[in-house]
């Protein structure tokens, strides 16, 4: 590997890794405060992307737009599942990630039956298609894009958790639900804001991953085991842990997709078992149970 | 204030309170006693609402408060101080009091500030995550959480426990103090001559009953019932 | 003493002969079956029966023990591989090598991932099952071996020999086989949840703190239990395979682990008979639905699962059981 292949394929492997974060840190963040494993948040990622799809190329208005109504639509989608069901399964971990696979079978049948089995290409903004050399290399523009809005949307999650009352109500609730609650703070209220939020990061991620992956039926499935997959090397609760788990797992796909492409579709749940054996309780020591 | 008219608490399939009756007056400190595992925490458990009532009700400022979620009761204005403290662990000193702010606009309010000059050492501590600060500073921080709440009742969850005499000291003096500011305390303790110290009027409570109460003096006098319910320390 | 248990034991099984008399007579009706029913019938009555063994192998996984696994269909896919390979591959077409080494293969299996699922609990466990299960998934799926004419899978299976002179399997006597052995599984793992092992995962269920503090090495159980299942799971799979004439990753993979999921908690899951009622039930709805709209199928699937969670929580086997209790009452 030559220097440009291998800060090229860093480079990949870290734009994979942010849309890996932003959909972990949503699936870690719901069951840090409510307890809730939303094994459809995968699905709503799908969703996210084949309404960016529509909306910004069936539709032709802008990529940006786009980014935002996936999002919105997944977040009522995650709002409607909350609502209708998961709220009634409080602690009841079995029922609820029964739940949430039915709805993966659910929203995956009815997005194919609104948008065809058909995947769509990526898709990306006009001004962000084209490449960008630097350092003798040339580079697409909507990688490093990704790249920025990781990094954007991570410091706002930062400054949400540490700074605002909001962000130390929910560290509150993870810490002792029933305590916070006793000190006047509807945590109920909190989490319902929470999960839309999450539900629109999981959209969004889908809006924004198009550009790499577009759109596919399966989506909701696979990319739901990678984000699995850095939850158990992050460890849960843990929003840095998402996010170092995050890049760890989008740099290691990248390589080993460049260097031994043959084992590169299962070679990232290696890394589960491996983490699995040595550190269970992931690398950030998140809160188990 | 406060005033609980015959309180059935079940804790998952165990009887625990078997009709609970007491009351706590404006301004006053009411003492709760008993033995371990007579019914003390749950009967603060009780009236915050983590574990609500089967019977009976639970008035306080002239509102049924039976069967209110916790976040509600406390909104009315109960704070509470747990057994255990609970201090939020991966919030810092000064977000675990800013987190709880509530009804700050009311005369006499608790602010950072006020908290600050009642107990200098957290100021000292601010920046640190509550679960390295030491159990003293723990208890005040506890303290402090509450208060911040603005609230017209506290309850204090055994205070003084796991506490060295010279910081329960400290504690008796904030409570002193506070009573001062007409706040209304419920305050259950293991540390019967500080609770006898401090409080307006004792009840004990034995196997989910008042068995007893009376003023603090008489009880001071009554040896039978202290050795009865209390065991010899007292 | 010795007496009165001999004469209360005697009693006991005259009352079991009433009590079980409408299963025996059912089992004899579904026994003759499929000698006069429609060809297509036959087949879905065999699915039915491979189908619910498939679904006790992880009810006492699932039920029994309390562990939500999803990838059950690992062990199930991979025997039924092991067996598919074993014929197409390399031309070894006897029931009595494919079939215990589908079942050897799937109980490795299970072997490997239960130590790594078990150094985990709760939540933890069922995220790393699906991580495990799509590990599997994409192996077999990325693997040249295990395809054929460009398309993932094997195809041309067929029904195994068996060893006795002048018969073969036909689709009718296939069903009957499948039936049989249907039977004997059930029997075994009836035997096996009401012995002390099963009581204790039952204790393990609700309360696996206490029985630790009760002495009980809970890991070995739970990983005896996760290894049981996988031995009937792969007895399924292999069953599956002679049957179905083409393996396909599908087979191993979520959807698979799903489907033994719904039909468990369909039925009912705790109870034996639970699951293959739902078993029954999701086959030959599957089936009616393919006639009219096969797409929907995972439609209806995901509905079923959610409305059975949200309102039938027993499932179907737990209002059988009162209903049974209600008609003869011990």
């Amino acid at each position: 590997m030559t220097f440009e292949q291998i800060f090229i394929n860093l480079l990949n492997g870290i734009s994979f890794g942010v849309i890996l974060f932003l959909l972990a840190s949503g699936l870690t963040m719901v069951y840090g405060i409510m307890g809730i494993v939303n094994l459809a948040h995968g699905a709503l990622y799908m969703v996210g992307a084949y309404v960016g799809w529509s909306v910004a190329i069936q539709h032709g208005f802008s990529y940006w737009m786009a980014t935002l109504t996936g999002g919105i639509v997944a977040g009522f989608v995650g709002l409607v599942m909350e609502r209708a069901t998961l709220r009634y399964l409080y602690r009841q971990i079995n029922e609820q990630v029964l739940v949430t696979i039915g709805f993966i079978y659910v929203l995956t049948n009815l997005t194919q039956w609104i948008w065809g089995p058909r995947p769509r290409a990526p898709f990306t903004a006009g001004m962000l298609s084209g490449t960008i050399q630097f350092w003798g290399c040339s580079y697409p523009i909507h990688r490093l894009t990704v790249i920025l809005i990781g990094i954007v949307i991570s410091i706002a999650i930062w400054w949400f958790q540490e700074k605002t009352r909001i962000g130390a109500m929910i560290q509150a609730g993870m810490d002792d639900k029933e305590m916070t609650m006793g000190l006047g703070i509807n945590l109920n209220r909190i989490s319902v804001i929470l999960f839309f939020i999450c539900s629109f990061v999981a959209g969004f991620a889908g809006v924004i991953g198009a550009q790499l992956l577009g759109a596919t039926l399966g989506q909701g499935f696979h990319i739901l085991g990678l984000a699995l997959v850095v939850v158990i090397i992050g460890g849960t609760g843990s929003v840095g842990g998402a996010l170092i788990g995050g890049l760890i797992l989008g740099i290691f796909d990248s390589f080993i997709n460049a260097l031994v492409p043959q084992i590169g579709m299962w070679a990232m749940y290696l890394i589960a078992v491996i983490v699995l054996l040595v550190r269970p309780q992931g690398i950030m020591g998140g809160r188990m149970k | 204030m406060l005033e609980l008219i015959d309180v059935h608490t079940y804790y998952g399939e165990s009887y625990v309170l078997q009709g609970i009756s007491l009351a706590v007056k404006k301004g006053a400190i009411n003492v709760l006693l008993g033995r371990n595992g007579m019914g003390k925490t749950t009967t603060i458990h009780t009236i915050i609402g983590f574990s609500p009532p089967r019977r009976g009700k639970i008035i306080f400022k002239r509102t049924d408060i039976t069967g209110l979620k916790s976040y509600e009761i406390a909104q009315m204005g109960v704070g509470l101080v747990p057994q255990g403290r609970r201090i939020f662990r991966s919030l810092s000193v000064e977000r675990n009091l800013t987190m709880a702010a509530r009804n700050t606009s009311t005369p006499n309010a608790w602010s950072l500030d006020r908290i600050y000059s009642l107990f200098p050492i957290l100021k000292h501590r601010a920046g640190q995550k509550g679960n390295l600060l030491s159990g003293g500073e723990q208890q005040m921080l506890t303290i402090s959480r509450a208060l911040m709440t603005n609230p017209d009742l506290l309850l204090m969850d055994e205070p003084s426990e796991g506490l060295a005499p010279a910081l329960v000291v400290e504690i008796e003096r904030i409570i002193k103090q506070l009573k001062e500011s007409n706040l209304s305390i419920l305050l259950v303790e293991q540390n019967i001559p500080m609770a006898l110290g401090i409080g307006d009027y004792v009840y004990i409570i034995n196997n989910g009953l008042i068995v007893y109460d009376s003023t603090p003096d008489s009880l001071k006098g009554n040896e039978e019932v202290k050795a009865m319910y209390l065991g010899a320390s007292a | 003493m010795v007496a009165t248990t001999l004469e209360s034991s005697g009693r006991l099984q005259k009352k079991n002969i009433i009590r079980f008399a409408p299963i025996l007579i059912i089992g004899i009706i579904l026994f003759i079956l499929p000698s006069f029913i429609p060809h297509y019938l036959v087949g879905l009555f065999t699915l039915t029966f491979i189908f619910a063994i498939f679904a006790m192998s992880l009810d006492i996984v699932l039920g029994y023990t309390g562990l939500l696994s999803i990838m059950h269909a690992s062990f199930f896919g991979i025997a039924a591989y092991t067996a598919a390979v074993l014929m197409v591959k390399m031309g070894i077409n006897s029931f009595w090598v494919g079939f215990p080494c589908g079942i050897l293969i799937a109980g490795i299996l299970a072997a490997i991932a239960g130590v790594v699922l078990l150094r985990v609990h709760g939540i933890y466990f069922l995220i790393a099952s699906l991580c495990l299960g799509y590990m599997v998934y994409s192996i077999t799926w990325g693997w040249d071996y295990l395809e054929m004419y460009q398309s993932k899978g094997i195809m041309g299976i067929d029904f195994p020999g068996i060893g006795i002179p002048g018969f073969t399997f036909t689709e009718v006597s296939y069903c009957r086989f499948s039936f049989l052995l249907f039977l004997l599984c059930f029997y075994l793992l009836y035997r096996f949840v009401n012995s002390p092992f099963g009581y204790s995962l039952r204790g393990i269920r609700e309360d696996e703190e206490r029985m630790q503090v009760l002495g009980y090495n809970t890991w070995f159980y739970k990983f005896a239990v996760f290894i049981i299942g996988a031995l009937f799971a792969g007895v399924a799979g292999v069953l599956f395979a002679y049957c179905n004439t083409t393996v396909e990753p599908e087979h191993l993979g979520f959807s698979y682990s799903t489907y033994a999921i719904l039909m468990v908690i369909l039925g009912g899951s705790g109870t034996l008979f639970g699951p293959p009622i739902g078993a029954a039930l999701l086959v030959f709805l599957e089936f009616y639905t393919g006639i009219v709209s096969p797409e929907r199928w995972p439609l209806i699937l995901g509905l079923i699962l959610i409305l059975t969670i949200m309102f039938s929580r027993g499932g179907i086997g737990l209002h059988l059981q009162r209903l049974w209790k209600k008609v003869l009452p011990s």
